[in-house]
Parts: C-alpha cells; sequence; structure tokens
C-alpha cells in the first residue's frame, strides 16, 4: 500500500507538470491549428529563467522568506516565457499564417532547434540545480505529513496545489472572461471572430503569452527537484505533446486530464511493470489513442462538410 | 528497358565495390604513409564538451590543451588539439561521426579519447582498421582490454584503470568498510554503467550481500519511481552514473522518501560541484593531485590558463595521455628521421614511461595488456562542507 501510495504522488507531481506543458500545446492548437514544437524548449527556458531568479535571490541562502521566493521565481519564469512567446509569434509563425499548413510546423522545429543551441551556447553543458535542497535544512524536504508510511514533502505538496491553482485560473479566465470568449470564438471560426469585431492579433499573441506562461511555471515545478540542461525540453515536450493528443488536442480540460493520465501511466508502469518500459507505454498511448480515438478523451471529433 | 535497368545496377554496385576497395585501400596506406614532423600534427580528443557530461569534456579538454601547449615545444613537435563533441544524450552517434572524419585527416598520427565506454565501443573498430592508437583518459570498460572481447580493440589504450579494479575496489569497500548486507545497483543502459554494475554485483553476491538490480534510461532525470523501489532496509546503492547531477538528485530524493540507503557513485559522478550530498560515496581512478608535491608547477600552470576554475579529477589523465601520445610521436619522430606514420606511433605507444607522473610515481605501460601498470582506484566520501576525503 505504502509504495501505491508512493507511486500516486509521483505521479500526480509528473502528471501536474505535463498537464500545464500540454495546456500550452492545446491552447495553441485550438486557436491557430498549429502544432508548437518549440513549445518544449519554451519550458526548458522557464526552468533557466527560475534558476536565474533563485540565484539571484540568495540560493541556498534566500534573501527573502522561502513563500516568496517560489512565487518569484515562479512569476519570472512565467513572464520570460511569455515575452519569448510573443517573440516567437511575431517572428516565426505570424508571417507563416495563411502559407500551407506545414510551414509553420516546419518553422517550430526551427524554432525548437534555435532555442536549444542558443541556450546551449549561452549557458553551457552544465546541468543547473535548483538549490532547494540547501534551504533551511531541507525543510522542503523534510516537511510535509504523512499519508500512511508514506512521507509527502512540502516541494511535492507546493508543485501540485501550484500546478492546480494555475489549471483552475485558466479555465476561469477562458470560460469566464471576455477575453477567454474572443480565444474561444476565435478557436471555433476564426473568420466569424474576426467578422464579429474581434482583433485575431491580439488573441493569438495572447494565447502564446498564456500557453508560454504555463511552459515556463511547468519549468520551475520541474526543475525544482531534478537538474535542468538544455536537452531536457524535447523529451518534456514530446510528452506534453502526448498528453495533449490523449486529453483531446484543442480541448484545455483534456489537456489537464491527458497530462495526469500521463502522470500516472508513466509512474505506475515504473512501478508495477518495469522501469525500463514507461517510455515505451507513454508512446504506444500515443499510437493508441491516434488509431482508435484521434480526437483524444475529451475532444470534439472534426466535421467535415461534404 | 530492363535491361538498361540492369545495367545500371551492375554498374552501381561495381562503383560501390570499388569505392570500398579504394576506401580501404586508402585507410590502409594512411596508415604507413609518412607524415613529416616538422608540419602540424593534429591530435584530436573525442569528449563531451556539452550534454550532462559536458562538465566531464570541459574539463579534460583545458589540461589536454595545456599539456599541448607546455611539452609539445619540449619534444620538438608543433601540435594542434581539435575536440571533437560526444553529448552522452546523442548515444554513439557523434563518436563514429568524428571518427570518420579523423581517420580522412592524414595530419592525425594518433588521438585521445573517446572519453566514455560507449563510445570506445561504437570508434575502436574504425580506429583499428586506420591502425590509428588512441588513449581515454577515463574510458574504464573492462572489456576494452580484458576478457575475451580484449582482442577487438587493440589500438586502445588508457592511461587510467579499468572496471575489472573499479568494480572489485568499490565492492570490497562497501563489504569490508561499510559491512553492507543489502545494496541496489543501478544501471543506465550504456556500456559504461552496464559494465562496472555488473563487476560489482558479482562480487557483492560472491561475498553473500544482498543485491537489487534497478535499470534505468540514459535520458532520466527524475528518479523518484526508482528511489521507491529502494527496499528501506538497503544500505548502499551503487549508482555509476556519467551524471553527477543524476547522483546527486537520486540522493535528495532518498532523503525525501525517507530512505537510509547512501548513494555510492563511480567515477562518472566524480564532481564536488554537483555531486556533494554529505554522507555519500565517490570511487575515482586519479587521486587528488593537488597533493603531490611535484605536480605544484603544472597545477599554477594550469590555473593561470584556466583562471577561476578548480583542480578536478578528470583533467589530470587527460594531460597524462596527451603526454603519453606525444612522447610516442616524438620517439617515432626520432626513429624515422624526421617522418612519422600512424603505424609508428602505435608501436611506440608502450615504450613511452613517464618519471614524475602527474598522477603520482612513474607511469609505465602493463606488459600483458594496454592498461597502466598497478594502477587503483580511490573512494572518497563526501563530507558536510562538499568536500572529497579520501577514504579507501
Amino acid at each position: 500500500m505504502d509504495t501505491f501510495i508512493q507511486y500516486t504522488i509521483d505521479a500526480l507531481t509528473l502528471g501536474s507538470v505535463y498537464a500545464l506543458i500540454a495546456l500550452g500545446y492545446t491552447l495553441v492548437y485550438g486557436v491557430l491549428k498549429l502544432l508548437n514544437f518549440a513549445h518544449g524548449d519554451v519550458f526548458m527556458v522557464g526552468s533557466f529563467a527560475g534558476y536565474g531568479t533563485f540565484e539571484l535571490l540568495g540560493g541556498g541562502n534566500p534573501k527573502v522568506p522561502l513563500w516568496l521566493l517560489l512565487t518569484l521565481v515562479t512569476l519570472s519564469a512565467m513572464a520570460a516565457c511569455a515575452a519569448l512567446g510573443v517573440v516567437i509569434e511575431r517572428f516565426a509563425y505570424r508571417p507563416l499564417r495563411d502559407a500551407p499548413r506545414i510551414a509553420p510546423l516546419i518553422s517550430a522545429l526551427g524554432v525548437s532547434f534555435f532555442l536549444a543551441n542558443s541556450m546551449q551556447l549561452l549557458f553551457g553543458a552544465t546541468p543547473r540545480v535548483y538549490p532547494t535542497f540547501e534551504i533551511h535544512d531541507a525543510v522542503l524536504y523534510t516537511s510535509g505529513f504523512n499519508i500512511g508510511n508514506v512521507h509527502m514533502p512540502l516541494l511535492r505538496v507546493i508543485t501540485i496545489l501550484a500546478a492546480f491553482v494555475l489549471m483552475i485560473m485558466l479555465w476561469f479566465l477562458v470560460n469566464k472572461t471576455r477575453t477567454g470568449k474572443a480565444m474561444r470564438a476565435t478557436s471555433f471560426d476564426r473568420e466569424a471572430a474576426s467578422m464579429m469585431g474581434v482583433d485575431i492579433d491580439k488573441v493569438i499573441v495572447f494565447t502564446f503569452v498564456l500557453g508560454s506562461a504555463l511552459a515556463g511555471a511547468a519549468g520551475v515545478f520541474f526543475a525544482l527537484r531534478v537538474p535542468t540542461t538544455v536537452s531536457i525540453g524535447f523529451v518534456a515536450g514530446l510528452k506534453g505533446f502526448t498528453a495533449a493528443v490523449i486529453g483531446g488536442i484543442g480541448s484545455i480540460p483534456g489537456a489537464m486530464a491527458g497530462g495526469l493520465i500521463l502522470g500516472f501511466a508513466e509512474s505506475y508502469t515504473q512501478g508495477y511493470i518495469s522501469t525500463q518500459w514507461s517510455d515505451l507505454f507513454v508512446f504506444s498511448l500515443l499510437v493508441a489513442f491516434m488509431i482508435f480515438r484521434p480526437q483524444g478523451l475529451l475532444g470534439r471529433a472534426d466535421i467535415r462538410k461534404v | 528497358m530492363k535491361k538498361a535497368i540492369a545495367l545500371a545496377l551492375a554498374v552501381l554496385t561495381m562503383s560501390v565495390i570499388a569505392a570500398s576497395a579504394q576506401g580501404s585501400q586508402t585507410v590502409a596506406a594512411r596508415a604507413t604513409a609518412g607524415y613529416s614532423c616538422s608540419k602540424t600534427i593534429t591530435v584530436p580528443f573525442i569528449t563531451p564538451v556539452t550534454g550532462g557530461a559536458g562538465f566531464l569534456g570541459a574539463e579534460q579538454s583545458s589540461w589536454a590543451k595545456y599539456a599541448i601547449k607546455t611539452l609539445a615545444p619540449t619534444l620538438h613537435l608543433k601540435v594542434k588539439l581539435v575536440v571533437g563533441d560526444t553529448p552522452v544524450e546523442q548515444g554513439p552517434t557523434p563518436a563514429t561521426t568524428l571518427a570518420q572524419k579523423y581517420v580522412g585527416d592524414s595530419s592525425v598520427l594518433g588521438l585521445l579519447g573517446p572519453s566514455t565506454s560507449g563510445n570506445v565501443a561504437a570508434t575502436a573498430k574504425t580506429f583499428f582498421a586506420a591502425h590509428l592508437a588512441h588513449i581515454s583518459p577515463s574510458a574504464t570498460r573492462t572489456d576494452f582490454t580484458q576478457g575475451t572481447t580484449k582482442e577487438e580493440y587493440p589500438t586502445f589504450f588508457r592511461d587510467v584503470p579499468g572496471d575489472y579494479i573499479q568494480g572489485p575496489s568499490d565492492a570490497n569497500f562497501m563489504i569490508n568498510n561499510l559491512h553492507v548486507k543489502k545494496v541496489v545497483i543501478m544501471d543506465f543502459q550504456e556500456p559504461y554503467s552496464l559494465g562496472l554494475a555488473s563487476a560489482v554485483d558479482a562480487v557483492l553476491t560472491k561475498a553473500g550481500v544482498s543485491t537489487t538490480r534497478l535499470s534505468a534510461p540514459n535520458t532520466t532525470t527524475d528518479y523518484s519511481a526508482y528511489v521507491t523501489k529502494v527496499p528501506s532496509d538497503a544500505d548502499i546503492v551503487f549508482f555509476p552514473t556519467q551524471k553527477p547531477g543524476d547522483a546527486q538528485t537520486f540522493a535528495q530524493q532518498l532523503i525525501e522518501q525517507g530512505k537510509k540507503a547512501k548513494v555510492f557513485g563511480g567515477d562518472g559522478s566524480n564532481d564536488a560541484t554537483q555531486f556533494k550530498q554529505p554522507g555519500s560515496y565517490v570511487s575515482n581512478f586519479a587521486p587528488d593531485i593537488t597533493g603531490i608535491a611535484a605536480d605544484s608547477s603544472i597545477i599554477a600552470g594550469w590555473k593561470k590558463d584556466n583562471p577561476g576554475k578548480s583542480v578536478g579529477s578528470f583533467g589530470p589523465p587527460s594531460y597524462g595521455a596527451a603526454q603519453i601520445l606525444m612522447n610516442a610521436i616524438h620517439l617515432a619522430c626520432v626513429k624515422g628521421n624526421g617522418t612519422a606514420t600512424r603505424q609508428t606511433v602505435l608501436q611506440n605507444i608502450k615504450k613511452v614511461s613517464i618519471k614524475n607522473w602527474i598522477l603520482g610515481g612513474t607511469f609505465k605501460w602493463s606488459t600483458k595488456t594496454n592498461d597502466p601498470l598497478n594502477a587503483k582506484f580511490y573512494i572518497f566520501q563526501i563530507q558536510s562542507n562538499g568536500s572529497y576525503k579520501l577514504v579507501g
């Protein structure tokens, strides 16, 4: 029972990160019908931005209270990635908005390589480790609460709760605000939305800001626990994309569900089947969904006029 | 039409065969082609300078560069160091591409590396075919010089001991000094960790220690699921990673889950800036050379060229490897009256013996293998201030 609880905690932690990455994919796809393959590298940039802020604020001996430290680290990563998202949209995707769909896809791949290699040139190969363990005698690891014999560390609680708060805020923004309404209208029918007075360019930019900010947050939540390098974006992006597909690309609740499902699938496979098979199983899920339920769990099947 | 296609295929096949034969002839010819020692000799170094193990290549190449800068003029050689990057995350592909490139460069008479065992396995046959000696300062896999596959790598040399020493050294330290009863052994599905993990497992099992094997892909960053599998009464987790940051992550996650086991890393995790969990252990093939009086001027000179950097344990063997190679080239040049070939350099590698060896004592080759004679591994324990203390 203890191992089941531990695997579930791992699943929630991992799934929260995947969900945030998947949301970025789904938001952009929903509005632009574009798979933003640079999204994983935006996540990577977020982890580095957070690291920089962490070090600026004192690293293992923070100059500010812990809650403020983590808040500022997350917000700075989100802001940095949001700005990056604006730049990427403006220079890599907007000129190709009316081009065949393969063109922005290829551009996205190019942006992905550009980001990864630029970061490598700027920051080198050494992994960056958030000094979370050094703060106040590893309080983030040793405090928390117990579920049976299993310790739920404070760091995991913060990661999971923060991710869920962001998801709820996103849901609220998309469903209960005017801007969200504009986003949904653009997603449904861009032309019609434009005719109704929606500024499409602003909506698209805002979507990129939102998606990239979530990726930045995911980067921080991920790197709070494991080292970050310039190469983490690729696999994380693939898994975020898989989560978005499983949940239904274009569906926000689907992306959240997909991320959590992926986290559980990966964690339980590692725990109960084999640690060597988890990636195989995860990507097999992607293939299976593409074949048997391409619209995903909560996505809408495409209706084509004949 | 069919006849035309058949004729075209036949011509294509003959062309490929001819090109292959020509390539083989070219490689063989280059092995014995004389190269003037008055010209600049290129010494490539195949090592990861980017990626998770980039710290390794960065340190190694800085020491090799320093060795070439200071020693080449004394041996009347003009030498240029060229670093070929092989990120560990990309597997052996970059190394195989680089190997072909260097084999085709006539100014290359020998080279350093590859640094990682996986890349040695991928390139050794290429270098053997080209009669190109390569000296690795860190590839420790046993098979390269010992056991039934030894004959596959006759042009491979290393100036550090192999895992046939590291594995038993680490295991015996765990048995005799730590009195372990239960050990978890990880591998990362690549040649270095697989070889070392198996070597340690064999010794521990023979001594009656209970072992559990876990295997993680080389790209793993979050080890939570693996930590969950560590029994709560395990004493040690043997963690032969090539990424010290991962060793630190694993150690932290052990504490996060309330496990008492300590991490014991191999030489690949030896980096005090990344792996600094107090109580953990690290083994390495080199001592701390700052304690060797004869090295003080070398260290001072290296530090001057590398301000702000500290002396690690991967760099000095690279200095040594470069020193051996340049001495072998020098011997070949002398015997060849100003001309050396890849073959003569290869023949002279084992004739090199170095007094005041950077790792202490005198360097000599084993008479039986392409390993150093009487080499040993050193075991360090990480202290509360992050420093590495020699304990075995």
